[in-house]
């Protein structure tokens, strides 16, 4: 084939029909696989298609491109770095990493594993959770040697550092029942900037070291529908660049790599109808499913798709963990020392969205914010739950059997730690909407294409789709719900990205 | 008029919708904005808050901090070095009207920014997230003791 465009001979041919007059946002949902008997000329030929430039996409193109692999990276909005770009920037590594030994701290990959099975949800890719484990040391050299800045400094503070602290404990490790299922250590590393600007800061050090490798980005393009040969191979992509359509070849393969859908709110509704209730998508512009849909519209098979992340984050400040919080039957029913997404995935998945955060005058919030309101006040438990219309006697029962404990150091039903464990008395008591759609209740997609530890996508059919490979969100992968730690998900985007670049380019995987 | 404001002024006249009321309506282009409810934009702000914050203290974030946003000419702040071209020669003034005209689509009137939003394309909703910000972004500098 010629590598020169017949664009007007493409869109004549069937594009327009197949698509409809759908407009740009919600072509994903009508997109279907193209013939490349179709394709009269391929407008752009490179080795290695990468859709999407967030860590994964990135992850991909350094690995393919340090394979020796040609890399065209297309990116649908004009600043490279997908939602990565916007997060916290935190890996979650361990075992011993460079910088958990500099800073004496003990891990093994055994704890590591442990404590992502035993917390996480149920039927996990083990075998992806075993290799992350087993490989993560090495992974976390090889962002250091990509340029990712780290600092040499640890915080026991809860919560991403806000100072430039590089390791923390980024997730559920010291609540119960976790702290007894795996040996704690702290796993969350974080590029050593202040503020909450890590993710800008490794998703400019990726970018910068793809650049030096000589992999070409392209902006402002979108893909539409992966081109498929006769015998159900990935050929290439219909992009489409500021409203023209292009076709681009990829002679070694494709990684999908275009991020999860939180922003494609009717996909949202139809897949995860739990996350659509949750108040605030959290991502980049460009998290629409567009890569999702692409790969299920050439067999792709899809995993898990209405889990996310769900966040209901009580603290900081530290003080309001020693409050309770309950349901609409009047009962707690998580630890609230827990992780943001582990008591965020309670109150979404399995609290039907409703819960209150109660307070008494020294776990109450000291100062303004927007996140949770005060919804009742009052000098008695017993006013705040008349207030709340909670079933009559249920909230006064639950703090006097809590306080029973409390006032010993202990919870016999969640094991808070004493740190922050007292009994609630004191009045104001105040109830602090938690509800997904009242609270600043953040969240985004974890469903996606199945993948295999390389990267290949598979097919229903348990096959792999020859040619076509994805990584982070695009992927089911390592998170799931509830979400455990911080640095998860882009730990996952970046180890299974470095996975696929490599598979992609022909060069053999541990698997 | 400079260069820079006649570029403006011209990119906002190509927008449909609310642009279109400003060019017809000049002299109160607030006419162009429903009232806002504050309350309701909380969370519709909240979702800004993946790179914005309108408490000082906070500081700058992926994006810039929008403490006393409004009245300042946009693109300016000290200490954020992440601005686009545009947005850095950009001699206009933030007024709640300009900012409700720009996030109908970002993207549409500043194709340079780098703002990774999509917008908010309802009118009310808009409002609202404007209302909030405006009182959000008019606190004082330090945290304030908690109220409710």
């Amino acid at each position: 084939m010629s590598e020169k465009s017949d664009i007007q001979g493409l869109s004549r041919r069937g594009l327009l029909a197949g698509l409809g007059a759908t407009a740009a946002t919600t072509l994903a949902a009508g997109a279907a696989a193209m013939p490349s008997a179709e394709v009269k000329s391929w407008d752009i030929t490179t080795d290695v298609l990468i859709a999407g430039s967030g860590a994964a996409g990135i992850s991909a193109a350094l690995e393919a491109s340090a394979a020796g692999a040609k890399v065209l990276v297309i990116e649908s909005l004009l600043k490279p770095g997908g939602s990565s770009a916007l997060s916290g920037g935190v890996i979650y590594a361990g075992g011993g990493t460079s910088l958990q030994r500099s800073l004496n701290i003990k891990d093994s990959p055994e704890a590591m594993y442990n404590f992502i099975v035993s917390a996480g949800g149920v039927h996990q890719q083990e075998d992806k959770i075993q290799l992350y484990c087993e490989q993560s040391v090495d992974h976390f050299d090889w962002l250091f040697d990509q340029g990712v800045p780290y600092l040499q400094k640890f915080t026991k503070a809860k919560g991403l550092p806000m100072g430039d602290e590089s390791l923390y404990f980024s997730g559920n490790e010291l609540a119960w029942p976790a702290r007894e299922q795996a040996t704690p250590a702290p796993r969350g590393h974080v590029p050593g900037v202040p503020g909450m600007n890590g993710g800008r800061a490794l998703m400019e050090a990726l970018l910068r070291t793809a650049e030096a490798q000589g992999v070409r980005m392209q902006v402002l393009t979108s893909g539409e529908r992966l081109i498929v040969e006769s015998d159900g191979r990935v050929a290439g992509m219909l992009v489409n660049v500021n409203g023209v359509r292009k076709s681009i070849r990829a002679r070694r393969g494709i990684v999908l790599a275009c991020g999860g859908f939180i922003h494609n709110r009717e996909m949202l509704q139809r897949y995860a109808p739990k996350l659509y209730d949750c108040s605030v998508p959290w991502a980049s512009a460009g998290d629409l499913g567009a890569g999702i849909n692409m790969g299920i519209a050439v067999g792709a098979e899809a995993l898990r798709m209405h889990e996310g992340f769900a966040i209901a984050p009580i603290y900081p400040p530290e003080n309001v963990i020693s409050g309770i919080v309950v349901n609409a039957s009047g009962q707690r029913f998580v630890s609230e020392e827990s992780y943001h997404a582990v008591m965020g995935n309670s109150i979404a998945y399995h609290q039907g969205g409703k819960a209150w955060l109660i307070t008494d005058n020294r776990s109450s919030y000291q100062f303004k914010q927007d996140n949770f309101l005060a919804v009742a006040k009052g000098n008695s438990i017993g006013d705040v739950a008349n207030q709340l219309g909670l079933p009559k006697g249920a909230l006064q029962n639950t703090v006097a059997y809590y306080n029973r404990y409390a006032q010993n150091g202990t919870d016999p039903m969640f094991q808070k730690s004493r740190d922050f464990l007292r009994p609630l008395q004191g009045p104001p008591y105040k109830a602090w909407d938690l509800s997904v759609d009242q609270a600043f209740f953040a969240s985004h997609t974890f469903g996606g294409l199945h993948t295999r530890t390389s990267g290949q996508v598979v097919n229903s059919f348990g096959e792999n789709i020859p040619g076509l490979f994805a990584a982070g969100r695009n992927t089911a992968g390592l998170p799931v719900a509830p979400y455990i730690a911080s640095g998860i998900s882009v730990g996952d985007c970046t180890f299974f990205g470095r996975q696929a670049g490599k598979s992609v380019a022909g060069k053999g995987v541990s698997a | 008029m400079t260069a820079a404001c006649r570029l403006i002024l011209s990119c906002l006249l190509l927008l449909p919708g609310a642009t279109v009321v400003i060019a017809q309506e000049p002299e109160s282009p607030s006419s162009a904005m429903p009232a806002g409810d504050p309350a309701r934009g909380r969370l519709l702000f909240a979702a800004c808050r993946t790179c914005h914050y309108a408490e000082k203290y906070i500081g700058h974030n992926n994006g810039p901090n929008l403490h006393r946003i409004f009245g300042k000419v946009a693109g300016k702040q000290a200490g954020f070095d992440y601005y686009s071209e545009q947005f850095k020669q950009a001699e206009f003034v933030w007024t709640p009207e300009f900012m409700y005209a720009w996030l109908e689509n970002p993207q549409k009137m500043f194709p340079e920014s780098l703002m990774m939003s999509l917008g908010v394309p309802d009118p009310q909703q808009r409002a609202d997230l404007i209302a909030f910000l405006q009182q959000a972004s008019v606190r004082s500098a330090d945290p304030e003791p908690e109220t409710q």
